[in-house]
């Protein structure tokens, strides 16, 4: 079965030609005009990856986001009208994985897509499980526990993390991680990395604000550390 | 005040300013004014001095001659020896037909005619300023009708000649004090009536530099209140204007997005058919395709220069190596073979930037080249100067076309401004904005951006972006 994709946009014109364009790249499309259609259809039959444009009638694009969040760990792609506003961090804090801006290309977004499905697993682990102190990823079964407890992450979180643990105590750059887990170039948005970090620190921190293990290194970027 | 609705030269008529006015009407009117002062004080002192030492001399005179009559009534023979009695200051005695005096210069000759026929002839006193030898004298003539006779004196004033020349020179320089007075209260006073002005001026750049809430104080003047209020008043109708052409601006393209939206996935459905197509409708597509995109380009340009009028660009500035950055921002920009050349002395520079924006400078630039350059690009990083460090840094991009006039070199910077030339370029795949956003951004990085011939002496224009940059 091929990969569903659940269009989330309430202007019907824009919703039909993505759906025709995301069609002809081989994807499954199913369309929502509303925030309330698309929980109805998620719960009914859950893509594999939702996209969701922030300005929606009623329950908006960061609601929409955070309810999904509630139950899955879907990629989530949003799309905001700007990218300098305040929109996109809001949206990435929500929970989304990745954004675009209208007017996207369809070849843009599945590229996106595409990256965001890639297998979550480094292809070649050192160990196959992987001890931080309190913390251990098992990347075979993408799995992540924290003093005995497993630990629900996103697939873009748990590959961020697996690509930090990869080569513990190395610095990873924003560019590096931008390219590496997200498939961004030279010119892809920072803000991505330091929100997912700041998400993945709830979850693996025992206090996020003191961080122990996801360590920012001024200036150069983030390390992971037992 | 003149209304000048739009001036291009600033300064075209050479007249004297407020401050010079003020500055001159102070200082001519305490020099007018001291000078008419000195003058009454000089010309009253005089008369008074002069006048007292006259009537003085008179009334002496008038005692030594009736002392002289008696005395020659009762002894007519010795002249000589009742002018020695009297002992009066330079007297001069007619008896007798003979002219009997005690000193030669003050003789009958010092007498003027007129005098001697008055008190000679018709036996009339008479008093006369005259001068004798370079001394100034008053010359009193009394007749001694009695006696057939008559008494000359000669009671000098010259003394009074030299207080008056020292009550003029102190004249003079008071005047000269309250002169200098006047000018340096003139000058207190322009730079005071000046102020509101300055205020005024600096307030007015502050809003043409973009910084449109800037107001004036409020002024308890009422000869200054009015120019404040009104000022005020255009600055806060000026900012409500820019602000909602800025917000219209800034909503049209935002509403634009939408159908753009749906052109844009339905031309990339139509393109994956573009070979099943028959030969016409793909010209047509292919046209539609380019037109899309350069739609979305302008409603992108519009939209950030929407935000530089709102003021609301929030850069994000991160250090940048600058030739690496440059290559990668060709790489993605719409002529990505241009061959970037990086210079020994710029290897190392970096600069401080907001990575994404700088890029979208480059790929205007590139975009121009390619739309009106035509031929291949040259991108060049280099140190301008052989200074060491480096402080700054130049990014150029070198095109084959026919080079920029240099009458259109600053225009073409501007908004919509395709040139004059427009119709000599190939195409006409400007955006009218890229040069505009181009300037602005390089301005908003504390740099400069200028268009000239190329070096080399090919024909061409060389676009410069010139950076703040240091060592790594």
């Amino acid at each position: 079965m091929g990969t569903r994709i659940l269009a989330v946009e309430d202007d019907e014109r824009i919703r039909t030609a993505v759906k025709l364009a995301l069609e002809d790249e081989g994807w499954i499309v199913d369309e929502a005009a509303s925030g309330e259609e698309a929980v109805v259809l998620f719960l009914r039959e859950p893509a594999d990856v939702v996209l969701i444009d922030i300005m929606l009638p009623g329950i908006d694009g960061f609601e929409l986001c955070r309810t999904i969040r509630r139950s899955s760990d879907v990629p989530i792609v949003m799309v905001t009208a700007r990218a300098d506003t305040h929109d996109v961090v809001a949206g990435l804090e929500a929970g989304a994985d990745d954004y675009l801006t209208k007017p996207f290309a369809p070849k843009e977004l599945s590229a996106r897509i595409r990256a965001l499905l890639r297998r979550a697993r480094p292809a070649h682990p050192a160990h196959p499980k992987l001890v931080f102190g309190d913390l251990e990823i098992i990347p075979d079964e993408g799995k992540v526990v924290r003093a005995g407890t497993e630990i629900h992450l996103t697939k873009t979180e748990f590959r961020l993390l697996c690509e930090l643990a990869q080569n513990p105590g190395r610095v990873f750059s924003r560019e590096q991680l931008l390219d590496h887990v997200w498939g961004y170039g030279y010119f892809g948005d920072g803000r991505l990395v330091d929100v997912h970090v700041r998400r993945l620190r709830t979850k693996v921190e025992v206090d996020p604000a003191n961080p122990r293990h996801v360590v920012t290194v001024r200036g150069l970027g983030y390390r992971l550390q037992a | 005040m003149k209304t000048v609705t739009r001036s291009h030269t600033p300064r075209r008529v050479r007249t004297f300013g407020l401050r010079t006015r003020i500055l001159s009407t102070f200082g001519l009117g305490s020099l007018a004014l001291s000078t008419f002062l000195a003058l009454s004080t000089y010309n009253f002192t005089r008369s008074n001095l002069v006048e007292e030492r006259e009537s003085s001399a008179i009334v002496k005179a008038q005692q030594d001659a009736d002392r002289l009559r008696n005395d020659l009534e009762s002894n007519p023979t010795s002249v000589q020896s009742a002018i020695e009695r009297l002992g009066a200051e330079r007297p001069l005695v007619y008896f007798r037909g003979t002219w009997t005096g005690d000193d030669a210069r003050f003789s009958s000759t010092a007498i003027p005619t007129s005098m001697l026929d008055a008190v000679l002839d018709r036996r009339e006193p008479s008093v006369m300023r005259t001068e004798v030898d370079g001394e100034l004298v008053v010359l009193i003539g009394i007749p001694l009708t009695s006696v057939d006779g008559a008494y000359f004196e000669f009671p000098t004033i010259d003394d009074v000649r030299s207080t008056l020349n020292s009550v003029g020179l102190a004249l003079i320089f008071a005047a000269g004090i309250t002169t200098l007075i006047g000018i340096v209260l003139g000058a207190i006073a322009a730079s005071r009536a000046v102020r509101p002005l300055v205020a005024a001026s600096q307030a007015a750049q502050a809003i043409a530099g973009g910084r449109l809430d800037t107001r004036l104080e409020e002024s308890n003047d009422p000869d200054l209140s009015a120019l404040t209020a009104s000022f005020n008043e255009m600055a806060a109708a000026l900012e409500s204007r820019v602000e909602r052409d800025t917000r219209f601006t800034s909503d049209v393209s935002h509403e634009l997005r939408s159908p753009l939206q749906t052109l844009k996935a339905s031309v990339e459905v139509m393109q994956a058919r573009r070979d099943e197509m028959p030969e016409r409708a793909q010209a047509a597509l292919d046209l539609l395709v380019a037109d899309v995109a350069r739609f979305q380009g302008l409603v992108e340009d519009l939209l950030e220069i929407s935000r530089f009028d709102a003021g609301a660009i929030k850069l994000v500035i991160e250090e940048l190596l600058v030739g690496e950055f440059v290559r990668q921002a060709v790489s993605i920009s719409s002529a990505a073979e241009t061959p970037v050349r990086i210079a020994e002395n710029a290897h190392d520079l970096v600069i401080k930037g907001d990575r994404r924006r700088l890029a979208r400078v480059i790929a205007n630039l590139i975009d121009n080249g390619r739309s009106y350059g035509g031929g291949d690009m040259i991108v060049s990083v280099f140190a301008p100067d052989d200074e060491e460090p480096p402080t700054q840094v130049w990014i150029t991009v070198d095109d084959h076309g026919p080079g920029v006039a240099p009458s259109e070199r600053e225009l073409i910077f501007e908004r919509f401004a395709r040139g004059g030339v427009a119709g000599r370029r190939s195409g006409s795949e400007g955006a009218g904005l890229g040069l505009a956003l181009v300037s602005e951004h390089v301005r908003l990085h504390r740099g400069r951006v200028w268009v000239d011939d190329r070096p080399d002496g090919l024909e061409g224009a060389r676009f410069v972006i010139e950076l703040p940059a240091e060592r790594a």
